[in-house]
């Protein structure tokens, strides 16, 4: 009896802790089954069922492609059955709209170009100095989705609901439905991804307005008909009449299981193709006729066997690394301070061995003198074309619609984007790429504000209607009498103080109201930079690899390329400047110190011989002191 | 770190010049401060024997002299007085004046090592050692005389000179070749960082002594 009673007491208070942490256990805070890994990296089989978004934007019944309607499938609801949709939508790629996002470096922009009213205008969400936000030109995030989703992966503006904003028809978004993320963007293994077909991702959003069939447009296993755009005001997508021009989903035959599932190809590492499509850039740099994407090499570590995917890195939470320095301050990604160019390439500071992550070559850097880690990025010498007399046009999948339907190829194609260009940011030289912003504003209170894309249209638009436009979609070069006209007519509309921004100059009307005075280098007309990462060149083709001449001569592209001040305003004499005015050099200087080098040579010869000389003496008088000691010790008389 | 040490270097070598100045003036006549200065650079200046070799040496001191200035002052104003590297004109001025100061350097310690031998006579006290240790027969008369410590410390101080040109020297032209990685650069740095400052030491002390010297004779 007594045994027992101990027992009991004793297995008592077992009996209660194994409780309490169980329950404790129970109410810990859980993500979704697919949030965080298990450790293996083998694939998961995706074989999943579908669930679309019903007309509140909750999740619909699991699709039946027999059913009616048939709706396309939804990821936030689909995927976000085992991914957390919410935690994911804060990423980086989809966050822009987020108020409480940090802003990040400065990256590209979008740019919207109307060639015919002289506008190519930086835009951005985020902020970025230089940017300005779709509401200032009057674009809801609607029109923006439609006017640039072709590049997006879905979410931010995409997701904004008309109901919270005052500037969209919600009727209109009622019929297009929401641009959600799309996963299939990045995560799609399969080669059947469609983002830039004619039935695809892009056409789907910029042309049909089908934001809520795009995602299902884009996949292997589906095919969407008709468009939203063309749908009157009264048209119910969850009620359709079976017309053929309505929006409607095809599920390929086969895709479905017995069970009603579908067999996605998933994959956590996205193929570089994936990347390529918002990612890619055209650099005209090798001379006419050789313009095409095979002139030019990749990137040296995607030819070294890395992914994309290797070094911009993420969890659920989609922090991806951008890999710029101090992405600390911006980034809780546990992998932003290593994942750098120096992170890999000349680790220091740890107590364990980094070296060599991801088979990077240790760089030396022999005869690098070490101020210019100080003063240069690693980019200024190891990325982008190899720098040449000027900076030559480019093209980005995101400016320039790469990878769509239609693409007008000419390298004059609007927007002009000029790179390299060598300026100094954060205190270092690195190369960017540059556009100088054109656009109609006013000036109120000494603040230039753009102007309303619609009020220009109908001012500005009117004025240049006649305009005889350019098929490469250059500039139709406008003349300032044009622009001083077009500065009456928007005046009248704005109620004064009309201006013209481009060149980097501000165009006002003059006195007698039929010309324009120019300021040149006007604060509002500054370049927009964006520091420029990729594409990297071999360690062999660094600036510097041949000799210190690569930079430091009196015509070096790095101090003395030039980049042209592109302009809709047409002129005899093109202005251009030195790469040295974007740097914090004195021009004279830094001819200076480039025609210096040529004394180099000289000066290590006259160096070498002096030590040479001054050796050889104290050599001669060593030996003699030697000797002398010598007889010293020997006791020599 | 480097800052303060030049610092204190600096101010203990000066600090004890002038201490050495006033606690063993020179001569009965203390010609005063302007008055010596006048006649310091006189003798500078001016060559006492008229030979061209003498007057090409007198003007390779002179020059060595005032590059050794301009280069200390371009070299160690920006780090003392900002706690930047060197940069700008002040680097470009340093670079320009660095060769001709190697040459005068290379001319100097050529034309002078004969005559900053060591001699019987500039260390008595050691003298006086080998007398008690070997069988050497040193004059008592020569080893008891009064040490010439002046002269003696500004041979040290010439041949400190020469050795230190040699590593200031090469820290820096050797980094110009592709010979060395971004941690020997750094080395170089600091090793062409510190020998400037010993360097400038010894030619403190030398041309005090060189002064005084003159002054006496």
């Amino acid at each position: 009896m007594r045994r027992e009673l101990i027992l009991a007491l004793l297995l008592l208070p077992l009996l209660s802790l194994t409780l309490v942490l169980g329950q404790d256990a129970e109410e810990a805070p859980a993500g979704k089954l697919g949030d965080k890994g298990d450790g293996s990296r083998a694939h998961p089989t995706h074989l999943i069922p579908l669930f679309p978004a019903n007309e509140d934007g909750e999740k619909g019944p699991q699709i039946d492609p027999e059913g009616d309607p048939v709706l396309p499938f939804s990821t936030k609801h689909t995927c976000g059955e085992c991914h957390s949709y919410d935690v994911i939508k804060h990423g980086w790629h989809f966050n822009a709209t987020d108020v409480n996002a940090p802003t990040g470096r400065p990256g590209e922009p979008w740019i919207y170009p109307d060639h015919k009213l002289g506008i190519q205008i930086p835009l951005s969400y985020r902020d970025w100095p230089g940017t300005f936000r779709p509401s200032q030109i009057g674009m809801s995030d609607f029109d923006f989705t439609k006017m640039f989703g072709r590049h997006m992966p879905g979410g931010g503006p995409g997701e904004t609901k008309a109901e919270d904003v005052d500037n969209i028809d919600i009727g209109r978004q009622y019929i297009s439905g929401l641009l959600e993320i799309n996963c299939l963007a990045c995560h799609n293994g399969h080669f059947g991804q469609d983002m830039g077909g004619v039935n695809g991702w892009a056409v789907q959003i910029a042309v049909k307005e089908n934001y809520r069939w795009a995602a299902a447009a884009s996949s292997e296993f589906a095919a969407v008909k008709g468009s939203a755009a063309g749908m009157d005001i009264m048209y119910d997508p969850f009620m359709p009449e079976g017309e053929d021009d309505e929006p409607q989903v095809v599920y390929r035959d086969g895709a479905f299981d017995a069970d009603g599932n579908v067999l996605f190809d998933i994959v956590r590492e996205a193929p570089n193709e994936r990347c390529y499509y918002c990612h890619s850039d055209m650099y005209f740099a090798h001379g006419e006729g050789h313009d095409e994407k095979w002139v030019a090499d990749e990137d040296i570590h995607l030819k070294a066997g890395l992914t994309c995917v290797d070094c911009h890195r993420n969890g659920i939470a989609h922090q991806i690394v951008r890999g710029y320095p101090d992405e600390v301050a911006d980034s809780n990604n546990p992998l932003v301070a290593t994942t750098t160019c120096e992170g890999c390439h000349i680790p220091e500071g740890s107590d364990i061995p980094e070296a060599g992550r991801l088979g990077a070559p240790v760089a030396k850097h022999v005869g690098l003198p070490t101020v210019h880690f100080e003063r240069l990025s690693c980019t200024a010498c190891h990325s982008g074309p190899w720098p040449q007399d000027d900076a030559v046009l480019t093209k980005t999948s995101r400016a320039h619609r790469l990878g769509t339907p239609s693409v007008n190829k000419a390298a004059e194609m609007l927007p002009h984007v000029l790179s390299p260009v060598f300026a100094e940011k954060d205190g270092k030289i690195q190369p960017h790429k540059m556009i100088w912003p054109a656009y109609w504003a006013t000036v109120t209170e000494g603040e230039v504000q753009p102007v309303a894309l619609d009020v220009v249209e109908k001012t500005v638009g009117k004025v240049f209607e006649d305009l005889e436009l350019k098929a490469n979609g250059d500039w139709p070069g406008i003349s300032p009498e044009q622009v001083a006209e077009a500065l009456k007519a928007l005046n009248d509309a704005v109620d004064g103080n009309a201006v013209y921004v481009a060149g980097g100059s501000l165009y006002r009307l003059a006195e007698d109201a039929n010309s324009v005075v120019a300021e040149a280098d006007h604060p509002a007309g500054e370049p927009y930079m964006w520091p420029i990462a990729h594409t990297v060149r071999p360690a062999a083709q660094a600036l510097g690899i041949r000799y210190c001449t690569d930079c430091h001569a009196s015509n070096a592209p790095l101090f003395f390329g030039s980049v042209a001040v592109d302009s809709p305003i047409a002129s005899e004499t093109p202005a251009v400047k030195d790469m040295v005015e974007f740097q914090d050099i004195s021009p004279f200087y830094a001819w200076a110190f480039s025609a210096s080098f040529v004394f180099r040579p000289f000066f290590k010869i006259v160096a070498l011989g002096a030590s040479g000389i001054l050796a050889l003496v104290l050599l001669l008088y060593g030996l003699r002191a030697l000797g002398a000691v010598a007889r010293v010790l020997a006791e020599d008389e | 770190m480097f800052e303060t040490i030049t610092i204190l270097v600096f101010l203990a070598t000066i600090g004890g010049i002038v201490v050495h100045w006033f606690v063993y003036p020179v001569g009965a006549e203390c010609p005063g401060p302007i008055r010596g200065i006048v006649r310091v650079l006189s003798l500078l200046l001016i060559e006492q024997r008229s030979s061209t070799l003498g007057a090409l040496k007198k003007l390779c001191y002179l020059v060595s002299v005032i590059c050794f200035l301009l280069l200390g002052l371009t070299g160690f104003y920006p780090v003392l007085v900002h706690g930047e590297h060197i940069s700008g004109w002040l680097m470009m001025l340093h670079a320009t004046l660095a060769p001709v100061f190697a040459i005068c350097l290379a001319i100097l310690g050529l034309t002078w090592a004969g005559e900053y031998r060591f001699r019987q006579g500039d260390c008595p006290w050691l003298q006086k050692l080998l007398r008690r240790v070997t069988r050497l027969s040193i004059p008592a008369d020569a080893a008891e005389g009064p040490c010439n410590c002046a002269a003696t410390t500004q041979k040290i101080a010439f041949w400190a000179i020469v050795v230190l040109a040699l590593p200031l020297i090469l820290s820096i032209v050797l980094s110009m070749l592709p010979l060395f990685g971004t941690h020997w650069q750094e080395v170089a740095m600091a090793a062409h960082r510190w020998t400037a400052l010993v360097f400038a030491v010894a030619v403190l002390i030398h041309t005090y002594l060189a002064v005084r010297l003159r002054i006496l004779q």
